[in-house]
């Protein structure tokens, strides 16, 4: 069984695999790497919700955001 | 021959700028594009008798343009009459993120550009676990491959014989989804001369930034007609790159452990905790803010002293009369004022660009995003912003850094609030005067004051970000998303680069308006309109008959300011002021303190015949012109002039007035615009009017 979860909600060192997003993501998102399938580890989360800081698996990057954006992302956790 | 244009593309922080400091040898130049501020940089390079002009595009991920500095890089591509027009393409990539690379590539080679392929930091292939197939690779892009290290300066000789590389023509491009093929059919009937993919790149546009007003509307027209959107049409295309990209990866690069990543996790495991990773930013900004006081403070005396004692030199070498006065006391001294500036901005930007350079920077944004983000500021602010407490004109600068164009407008607007350097010693002087030197629950009443200047500075600046949030339209979506970059040595040839870059541009750019608006002053503080001016010992005499020499050489010097044309502009603005609680003479003050703000004290001191060569730091003549204030009479009331009233009405003003004119000049320069800049100036300016006219009324 799979966990649905939006990426804001994942703990952190979590990983997780992008399923779909709202239509209103930006494309610099998909740009810098966040596109479904695309495998996530949450690495740092800034307090007070704060950015997020994510490793995306497969470009090696690091990549923040803001809680705003991860709330209109969804994941499976792994 | 003809020269050739290289340009050079890639995405943020593959070591691009390095590389380009690399080819040419540092033989460049830096302007700006026209209309807007984004930085050019090109340089010009001979090699085996060829000329190259090579340009160093904006870092960027997509050519679909997110920000200003984005929109350059398709304009250079998007007509071929235009100088800029490169002959060649460059795209440079770094091990980690080379199918990022190849995306841009794609796009590049697609609209119909010859580029070649760099992987830069092939140093660090091994540390990244990355293994790559280059006879594969060169296969698949159907170019050149060439692995560089910008940093030794390893593979640049090769980089730039490639620049003659005959780039073979390009096959296969993107398969386009067919759910657009109607739209898209639609669409090649705008652009009869275009490829399939340029319609596509063309419809997937948001703004019309290459294309006519009337061709963008046709656009607009079409994503109506099959309810589409260009983000949509961009994120298709993003997702389609990639999955095809990646999967022609996996049989090029073998890919282990990234031993750069786990080191970076673990400095960033402190370095972002939540509570430690505070500390230690609010530790480092401390330590430059000392650093930026203390490290300058000789630097600052010794350019005093040099354009003093040129002054002096200057002085004795001309015939006197008014146009040695101009050169000692208006050019020499102007500049002076100007270059005082240079130690500060030197050091700050020595940090800024380490942070950038190692990569601490992005970590700043990301523990500040969340304190900043209810003002409609975003976490780059805070580079700006506590940089302002020092200066607000390298602080202004720094704010290049932020991507999006409102918050980085807000950003600037604001930054001037901060109690910078200058503002300290009118508040020293100030609170000494009308603050009793008593104590509050065991504090220093003058201290607490004090403080609560440099208090009242960050709030004025946070709540003026949340009022102009509300007015200013935003152009674009306001998200935050960047890359973390591994930590890295600095590149000290780019940290050098940086800081030279930086502070010639603040003392060429702000210096001519500073150097203008100094030339003016003296004017209409050296020349009067009557008699009066002209002649003050004659009406001293007959006023005062018992003065001695001394006093009436004091008094002249009071004389005539008074009669010059500043002295007159003071009593032409006293109607305005007198609600403030101030007199002419504190308008001569202010007037002069437009220039800049530290100008103040020394203005009051000729207006208080003290001579102008007050020096607040000696206690002797800081109480001399204490005592001479204290006793100062205001003539429209008939009470003391620096009361309390006066004084808080004082403080106020100077704690929010734009008062500088470096600052006007440099925002101008960085907001491109006046617009924003005379808003700025009005703001600030009728804000400190209105704080200060209620102080004074409510205490009177």
């Amino acid at each position: 069984m799979q966990n649905r979860i939006s990426l804001n909600k994942l703990k952190k060192g979590e990983k997780a695999k992008i399923v779909s997003f709202d239509h209103n993501l930006p494309a610099k998102f998909f740009e810098l790497g966040i596109i479904p399938g695309a495998t996530i580890q949450i690495m740092h989360k800034a307090p007070l919700q704060g950015p997020i800081c994510i490793n995306i698996i497969q470009n090696n990057t690091l990549i923040a955001l803001r809680v705003t954006e991860a709330s209109i992302i969804l994941t499976d956790k792994i | 021959m003809k020269k050739k244009t290289i340009a050079l593309l890639g995405n943020p922080n593959v070591g691009k700028t390095s590389l380009f400091n690399r080819i040419t040898k540092l033989n460049q130049k830096v302007g700006n594009y026209p209309g807007i501020t984004v930085e050019k940089r090109e340089g010009t390079i001979k090699e085996n008798g060829n000329e190259y002009r090579i340009i160093d595009l904006p870092g960027t991920y997509t050519l679909f343009p997110n920000s200003l500095d984005e929109e350059v890089v398709i304009k250079t591509f998007s007509n071929k009459d235009l100088e800029d027009y490169p002959n060649l393409v460059v795209i440079v990539s770094e091990p980690n993120t080379l199918n990022r690379g190849i995306v841009i590539y794609q796009q590049v080679r697609e609209l119909g550009l010859p580029a070649i392929f760099v992987i830069n930091m092939e140093d660090e292939l091994e540390d990244k676990g990355v293994k790559v197939d280059y006879k594969k690779l060169e296969a698949y892009l159907q170019t050149k491959v060439i692995t560089t290290d910008a940093r030794t300066g390893k593979g640049i000789k090769e980089l730039i014989k490639s620049f003659e590389f005959q780039v073979p023509p390009y096959f296969g491009s993107l398969e386009l989804p067919a759910k657009y093929k109607n739209a898209l059919e639609d669409a090649k009937k705008l652009f009869p001369l275009d490829n399939e993919y340029k319609t596509w790149f063309s419809l997937a546009q948001e703004d019309a930034v290459v294309m006519s007003e009337q061709t963008h509307h046709e656009i607009t027209k079409l994503h109506h007609k099959y309810g589409i959107s260009a983000q949509e049409l961009q994120k298709e295309e993003s997702i389609l790159r990639n999955k095809i990209i990646n999967q022609k990866l996996g049989e090029i690069i073998q890919k282990s452990e990234n031993k750069k990543l786990s080191l970076t996790e673990k400095i960033d495991n402190i370095l972002l905790h939540p509570i430690f990773g505070y500390i230690i930013f609010f530790g480092l900004l401390f330590f430059i803010f000392q650093a930026i006081y203390t490290w300058s403070g000789p630097l600052m005396d010794g350019v005093d002293l040099a354009f003093a004692s040129f002054g002096e030199y200057v002085s004795t070498m001309l015939p006197e009369g008014p146009l040695n006065d101009l050169m000692v006391n208006g050019i020499i001294a102007g500049i002076g004022g100007i270059v005082i500036f240079l130690p500060q901005i030197i050091i700050l930007f020595l940090f800024i660009s380490l942070m950038e350079e190692t990569g601490y920077m992005s970590r700043a944004v990301f523990l500040m995003d969340r304190w900043l983000k209810p003002f409609g500021l975003n976490g780059k602010s805070v580079i700006p912003l506590i940089s302002g407490v020092a200066c607000a004109i390298p602080a202004v600068m720094s704010a290049r850094n932020i991507e999006n164009p409102k918050e980085r407008l807000l950003t600037m607007l604001v930054t001037p609030f901060m109690t910078c350097s200058a503002r300290l010693p009118i508040y020293i002087v100030i609170i000494s005067l009308v603050i009793p030197e008593e104590s509050f629950l065991g504090f220093n009443l003058q201290g607490i004051t004090l403080f609560g200047m440099y208090l009242l500075g960050i709030i004025g600046a946070l709540l003026s970000a949340l009022l102009l949030n509300r007015i200013i339209k935003s152009v674009r979506q306001t998200f935050l998303i960047f890359e973390l970059p591994t930590y890295k040595m600095p590149d000290w040839k780019n940290v050098l680069n940086t800081v030279v870059e930086k502070s010639s541009g603040f003392l060429i750019g702000a210096g001519q308006i500073i150097l203008a608006i100094s030339i003016i002053l003296w004017v209409l503080g050296n020349f009067g309109p009557n008699d009066k001016f002209s002649n003050p010992e004659k009406y001293i005499v007959q006023e005062n008959p018992h003065f001695t020499e001394s006093q009436i050489a004091d008094e002249a010097v009071a004389y005539k300011t008074e009669y010059s044309y500043l002295g007159y502009l003071g009593r032409g603005i006293e109607p305005a002021i007198k609600p403030l609680g101030y007199d002419w003479k504190i308008g001569i003050g202010l007037l002069a303190s437009f220039a800049a703000r530290e100008v103040f004290v020394g203005t009051v001191a000729v207006v208080y015949s003290l001579g102008d060569e007050i020096d607040i730091e000696d206690d002797g003549q800081k109480k001399t012109l204490l005592d001479r204030m204290r006793s100062e009479i205001n003539r429209n009331t008939g009470v003391q002039t620096y009361n309390f009233a006066t004084g808080i009405s004082l403080l106020l003003f100077y704690a929010f007035a734009m008062q500088c004119m470096a600052t006007i000049g440099i925002v101008r320069k960085e907001t491109g615009s006046w617009k924003w800049t005379l808003i700025q100036t009005g703001f600030m300016t009728g804000l400190a009017y209105l704080t200060a006219l209620i102080a004074y009324q409510l205490l009177k």
